[in-house]
């Protein structure tokens, strides 16, 4: 399956996290918000500033803001 | 409302396990209404207190009758490197307690999860379920939950955790006499959840998908809008601006009465102390010394009360979080991230309060930055120079003193701002932690919660700023007013004259008794400590242009900036009712000892360029040592700010009296 940079994504669009390319302690914190492996999210803006709902179903009520820095290094698996 | 009992352990407790419970630490991720529930459940009797050597607090309070509540900061995790987690395991290890409290392993703890957002709150109960500690798990904002049609099984979830799970609503009061009754019984886990980072996700997830209904729902297409509006480059600033400057109208609008109010108590306390004891040291040291430095600190608290009650009531409708990364794209570049906003803004009031919110920066350098560049933001104690010396110099444009006014505040955002890029390109440097935030639900602010962060903030000023400050201000009116000289033979003159002339012309008498006063007090202060020391040191502020004078000004209002005025006020005429407009006009007119203008416009312009940019706070310099985590951090804030202002100073004094103006 293909991975791309979260920021890559279009708005609304739904991908599964696939590992984050970041150093240990942004990594760290960013799985302990929700953002891991196999985690699903939905974009709901993405620019300068990325938002995404983690997620699905009722437990999307978690949203993430991210520096794009972030976002960049991110990488998904998008939902068709 | 279900409350569910977790099984009888299947193996044998030990006393421990059993014992009354007494102690309870609350944990829980960061906006899951921790500390809504903790307020709900402990009222108005709760306290907050430092952890030693930390900046982090806890509120601590009776949650349930004979149990005490540790109200921790949010965290994510147990094993993360931020300090909240740091203090959370300390804590939960017995190795940690707020200051003043024994530290000892709390008899039980209190899991608080968001019901609505269970899936990656479990991780967490499950790290704290993997001590072995008596647990009672609360599902927090089950009425939100239930309102988004989502159901939680308590039974079952329960049963899966292994111990007692009770639906809350922190809001609403909803299940707080069950969850007190299961406090009281609270025991260890009859489960134990997985070691290791994949296999507690794996398990927290596997609980959530047995004890939530797994129902699909409609993508929050609202809160989508909301967050593109308030995080959009140009939308999301303009409607930053408005939300602020709407925020600072309100505070300066309302915090102006209570004000006054506060200034005409203290001016009656003077009054009534003064009539009661008799003409003299203790007269002048509790009217002059205690009573006035007092109210010179009180007088601040409406602001930041309101500021501090404004501000948690906007935090608690979820914008504050949005508006971060909107800030954040504008302090980046100056080594700063959004999350000093809410600080800066503060400090615009005072910055002990400001000082304090940088707690809320998760990066260490970030935080030190941001305390290091705080005060050079115009407070309101800067108002009264700033209103002095605009008027000295524009004294035929109220249009021009507006701008210079306005300009002050800009230069300081300016020298705070660049003093930040330095402090990051030298001291501080190294890569600034990109922002990650957690966006929470938007909902109605909690105004029970807002109402006790204000009684807190406003207690912890009154408290810490307050007994500096009248240690200051008794030092201040001791060198001011020691050692004590005889009347000079000018005033002594002037009086005798006045008393022949009183029987025959009363006003001109009472005019002569006024001017003798005035000279009297001209000399006593050229000739107190504080004088002497003025006229030491002068030659050291000579190249900013300030006189024996002016320097005493200076040095007087190092404690605290707003003297400045009073001193001028009181050396100069003699008087310190600096609302008189005879004041200010013999300020405007005062003379140097060679008797040339105290306040040309070099050096009014380098005056008010001096006070935009100095320290001349000491509480400030004692918040910023306790919150950056030692006095070099204030040393050097002080000796930086110092520094700039006295090389400004100077450049302006030189290219004012260049240009010959």
């Amino acid at each position: 399956m293909q991975t791309i940079p979260l920021t890559q994504l279009k708005r609304g669009q739904s991908a599964t996290i696939h590992r984050a390319d970041l150093d240990a302690e942004d990594a760290t914190m960013l799985r302990a918000m929700g953002l891991r492996p196999e985690a699903t999210l939905r974009v709901c803006r993405n620019g300068s500033t990325c938002i995404v709902a983690v997620g699905t179903g009722h437990a999307c009520t978690c949203r993430i803001g991210l520096d794009r820095s972030l976002a960049d290094r991110v990488l998904v698996q998008p939902h068709s | 409302m279900t409350t569910v009992s977790a099984p009888p352990p299947g193996h044998t407790k030990d006393d421990d396990a059993t014992g009354s419970v007494a102690r309870v630490a609350l944990i829980g991720n960061p906006n899951v209404g921790k500390t809504t529930l903790f307020n709900r459940l402990a009222g108005v009797r709760h306290k907050t207190a430092n952890f030693p050597g930390t900046t982090q607090e806890a509120h601590l309070g009776p949650i349930a009758p004979g149990v005490t509540g540790i109200d921790l900061p949010g965290v994510y995790g147990l094993g993360l490197s931020t300090s909240e987690s740091e203090i959370a395991r300390a804590v939960l290890s017995g190795d940690l307690a707020p200051v003043g409290e024994h530290a000892s392993v709390p008899d039980a703890v209190l899991i608080v999860l968001d019901a609505m957002n269970l899936s990656r709150n479990l991780r967490l109960a499950g790290e704290v379920l993997r001590t072995g500690a008596r647990v009672v798990v609360a599902l927090n904002m089950i009425d939100a939950a239930r309102r988004r049609g989502l159901h939680l099984d308590a039974a079952r979830l329960s049963d899966l955790l292994g111990c007692a799970v009770v639906p809350v609503s922190g809001r609403t009061g909803e299940g707080l006499g069950d969850l007190r009754s299961e406090l009281a019984r609270a025991n260890a886990p009859t489960r134990t959840p997985p070691a290791d980072e994949s296999g507690l996700e794996r398990w927290a997830d596997e609980v959530f998908a047995a004890g939530a209904s797994s129902g699909e729902t409609a993508p929050d297409r609202l809160t989508d809008r909301l967050d593109r509006a308030f995080t959009h480059p140009i939308m999301g600033v303009l409607t930053f601006a408005a939300v602020m400057t709407g925020l600072f109208y309100v505070i300066f609008r309302l915090a102006a009465h209570p004000m006054d109010w506060i200034d005409a108590i203290f001016a009656w306390a003077g009054g009534a102390i003064g009539s009661m004891i008799p003409p003299g040291l203790i007269h002048d040291l509790l009217v002059d010394g205690v009573v006035a430095g007092v109210g010179a600190t009180v007088i601040f608290l409406p602001q930041i009360c309101l500021l501090f009650f404004l501000m948690s009531l906007l935090e608690g409708t979820g914008y504050l979080a949005r508006a971060a990364f909107v800030i954040d794209r504008l302090l980046r570049p100056f080594g700063l991230s959004g999350h000093a906003f809410v600080p800066l803004l503060s400090g615009h009031a005072c910055a002990l309060p400001g000082i304090m919110a940088a707690r809320a920066i998760p990066d260490r350098r970030d935080r030190l930055a941001t305390i290091l560049s705080l005060p050079f933001m115009s407070c309101t104690a800067r108002i009264p120079v700033y209103v002095l010396l605009t008027g000295l110099l524009f004294p035929e444009s109220p249009a021009m003193q507006a701008v210079a006014f306005t300009g002050c505040y800009v230069f300081g955002v300016l020298a705070g701002l660049f003093s930040s890029l330095i402090a990051r390109r030298t001291i501080l440097k190294g890569k600034s932690r990109p922002m990650a935030l957690e966006l929470p639900s938007y909902r109605l602010p909690d105004l029970r919660s807002a109402l006790l962060t204000t009684r807190d903030r406003g207690w912890i000023f009154l408290r810490k700023a307050g007994t500096v400050i009248v240690v200051i201000s008794m030092v201040l009116w001791w060198v001011g007013e020691f050692p004590r000289t005889a009347p000079p033979e000018q005033a002594v003159e002037m009086r005798a004259q006045a008393e022949d002339i009183a029987p025959t012309d009363e006003a001109r008498a009472k005019e002569l008794s006024d001017e003798a006063d005035a000279v009297e007090s001209r000399h006593a202060a050229a000739h107190s400590f504080m004088g002497r020391l003025g006229t030491a040191i002068q030659p050291v502020f000579a190249p900013t242009g300030a006189d024996r004078q002016l320097t005493v000004g200076i040095l007087a209002s190092f404690a605290a900036r707003e003297v400045f005025v009073t001193t001028m006020a009181v050396q100069v005429v003699g008087m310190d009712d600096t609302e008189d407009e005879g004041v200010l006009s013999a300020l405007a007119n005062a003379e140097r000892d060679d008797g040339t203008p105290v306040f040309n416009p070099a050096t009014s312009w380098a005056m008010l360029v001096y006070f935009v940019l100095a320290m001349q706070c000491l509480p400030t310099l004692v918040v910023t040592a306790r919150e950056a985590g030692g006095w070099k951090w204030a040393g050097l804030q002080l000796g930086w700010m110092t520094a700039v202002a006295y090389g400004f100073a100077a450049a302006t004094y030189l290219a004012v009296s260049a240009l010959g103006a």
